[in-house]
């Protein structure tokens, strides 16, 4: 005869953590579904926030990596700055703590299969050439040869090599070289001397961007006051120092603040959400708390209860929201349209502080929840 | 009266003073609901010793279910006086530690919470104790074991009988050791074979551990195991006498 013999049980201790837990899996769809609510709210904050950021910061290295101190341009409200006369870097180049100009123009445009493209055209002989490193090929023997020189990442996106034909605009120039540009914005450009593009797309006579780069013994001071002194000068443009140039310009404000806009509706529908589902779950649940307190349970441990439950379905959110985020911008990233144009910030601080809004939608969205079911009435436990 | 009065070392190891000591003094009490349209208890008036068995009984809406809900602290008399060891219950400043410490819980409908195992849902009331993990764990082990169920310790509500739940319930309400157990219809949702292993358990209890038991049942066969019977009609008592066949 066979003889079961007795296991011994499980050591799964309950904590106060056991019973929060199980309040979330009782309804595990639901709890899934506002789950992805927030994640989903959460993933537009990492990513358009992310993004923003993140071509905040590719500007202003790829400044860095051309040695730039002090950028003279036009933002306006567009991400492209506007065109204005080439003279005006006659005017700045003699300043005091001026050592070097280079007149650029930079524009986003159409190029073959690809919808956006960062065209960079500089003055011949500019310092702005001086970081490109060669890959492969060569530099252009001169001003008016009909030759680009591409990132790495633009050779890449436009699948090009050296010796290919590429159309810009109207013309057929050739590549006749691949560079690395030591920052993002650099390797995702076609770059061609700044005469030959002025005559292609009939913008004679205009820039759109000067960079300076200032003497080696001019302070912090020196270069605030050659900022004021050219701005006084040049009302065509706005003189900045370099690292603030797209964090200071008006498009970049805007699309920040929509980025922000929209994500924190996203946020707001998550909050929404929550609320919702732990009504539900509390209303649920009302037999059950009442019975809690007839337990001896303090109401103020109910409402932790509630709060901490609302809490970690916040951080569940949050993290699944930086994972979706995440992907979702690399996803974006790497589609043709846009391929080589986005380089998102997803920094740690970032992705903490969008966890922590996530806890933060969590623990507001269980205020009322939580003192809803602290207003209960342990009496209706006898009830039923 | 301080909270700690109600929270004694006494209560807790398990000592009990004389069983002549008066444990509930209620004088005139009274209870309206809905803007006192429906008057619910109508100037009850009694005391009950410690170590006590009594059997409430009447017939529905008499008040007995509410008059339970006094002396367990869930709700607050309209008019009259309530007192445990001389504490007045409605004054507590804190009626939580009252039901954590001194009161223990048996409902009709067992009231085990779903997505707990049989284990889990003894350890509840613990949280307001201050016990170790591993002391809540042990204790509500030692407890389902005395109500037969230690093979069932991990079995979640909706996989035992009815029976098997009521006696999950009785190990919940002695969980923190009180002084009082309050029963409301506790073999309601039974059959006649699970409401004699039912009362026979909680009798067991009350016995063993010299506690005082309130049982609330409209069943006069159930009554008759009391050592006394309080019957109730519209709000009021009606007979309140010592029965001779649990004296015996």
């Amino acid at each position: 005869m066979c003889r079961i013999a007795s296991r011994p049980l499980p050591k799964i201790n309950m904590t106060f953590f056991t019973v929060i837990a199980r309040g979330l899996t009782r309804r595990p769809i639901r709890t899934g579904l506002t789950l992805l609510g927030i994640a989903i709210g959460i993933a537009a904050v990492v990513a358009l926030v992310g993004i923003s950021r993140g071509f905040n910061r590719s500007w202003a290295a790829g400044l860095k990596a051309r040695g730039t101190d002090v950028v003279v341009s036009n933002m306006g409200g567009s991400l492209i700055p506007k065109p204005f006369s080439a003279s005006v870097r006659d005017r700045i180049a003699h300043l005091p703590h001026v050592a070097a100009t280079c007149a650029i123009f930079v524009d986003v445009t159409s190029v073959e299969n690809a919808e956006m493209m960062m065209v960079s055209a500089r003055e011949w002989d500019g310092f702005a050439w001086k970081n490109l490193k060669l890959i492969s090929g060569r530099m252009p023997h001169d001003s008016t040869e009909p030759a680009v020189v591409l990132g790495r990442t633009a050779a890449d996106v436009l699948k090009k090599k050296v010796g290919d034909p590429i159309q810009i605009e109207t013309r057929e120039l050739s590549v006749v070289g691949i560079v690395d540009g030591n920052a993002w914005v650099e390797n995702s450009s076609v770059i061609l001397s700044l005469p030959l593009f002025q005559e292609i797309t009939g913008n004679q006579g205009k820039i759109n961007v000067i960079d300076i780069r200032v003497t080696p013994s001019a302070s912090a001071k020196d270069v605030e006051l050659l900022c004021d002194q050219i701005n006084r000068l040049v009302p065509e443009g706005r003189a900045v120092v370099a690292s603030e140039n797209m964090s200071n310009s008006e498009a970049s404000r805007m699309v920040r603040a929509m980025s922000w806009s929209t994500s924190l509706l996203a946020v707001l529908v998550g909050v929404l959400g929550v609320m919702n589902t732990m009504l539900m779950n509390v209303f649920e649940r009302t037999q059950e708390i009442c019975v809690l307190l007839a337990l001896g349970w303090k109401r103020s441990r109910i409402v932790r209860m509630i709060l901490w439950e609302s809490a970690l379905l916040g951080s569940l959110g949050g993290v699944v929201g930086v994972l979706i985020g995440a992907i979702g911008v690399k996803v974006l990233g790497a589609t043709p349209a846009i391929r080589g144009l986005l380089e998102p910030d997803l920094s740690a601080t970032l992705v903490a502080m969008s966890v922590a809004l996530a806890i933060a939608v969590g623990v507001i969205s269980g205020l009322y929840p939580a003192w809803r079911s602290s207003q209960l009435q342990p009496s209706r436990a006898l009830r039923g | 009266m301080t909270q700690h009065s109600l929270i004694s070392p006494r209560t807790l190891d398990s000592e009990t003073d004389s069983p002549s000591e008066c444990l509930f003094e209620a004088v005139g009490l009274e209870k309206k609901f809905e803007d006192g349209r429906v008057q619910a208890l109508r100037g009850v008036t009694f005391s009950v010793s410690e170590g006590e068995f009594v059997a409430i009984t009447g017939p529905s809406g008499c008040g007995k279910t509410t008059l339970l809900q006094m002396l367990g602290a869930l709700d607050r008399p309209t008019a009259g006086t309530l007192f445990y060891r001389g504490n007045s219950i409605p004054d507590l400043p804190d009626p939580s530690i009252y039901r954590a410490h001194e009161i223990g819980f048996i409902f009709q409908a067992f009231h085990l919470l779903p997505t707990f195992t049989a284990l889990e849902n003894v350890q509840i009331p613990m949280f307001e104790c201050g016990l170790s993990i591993s002391e809540r764990r042990d204790r509500a082990i030692s407890l389902l074991k005395s109500v037969g169920l230690e093979h069932r310790l991990n079995h979640f509500p909706a996989k035992l009988s009815g029976g098997e739940r009521q006696r999950v319930a009785i190990a919940r309400s002695l969980a923190n050791r009180p002084s009082v157990l309050l029963a409301d219809e506790p073999t309601g949702n039974l059959d006649s074979e699970n409401t004699r292993l039912i009362l026979e358990l909680i009798d067991r209890v009350h016995r063993e551990q010299n506690m005082t038991l309130m049982l609330v049942t409209h069943d006069m066969s159930i009554a008759k195991g009391a050592s006394r019977t309080i019957y109730m009609k519209d709000g009021r008592i009606v007979s309140d006498r010592k029965s001779t066949v649990a004296e015996d």
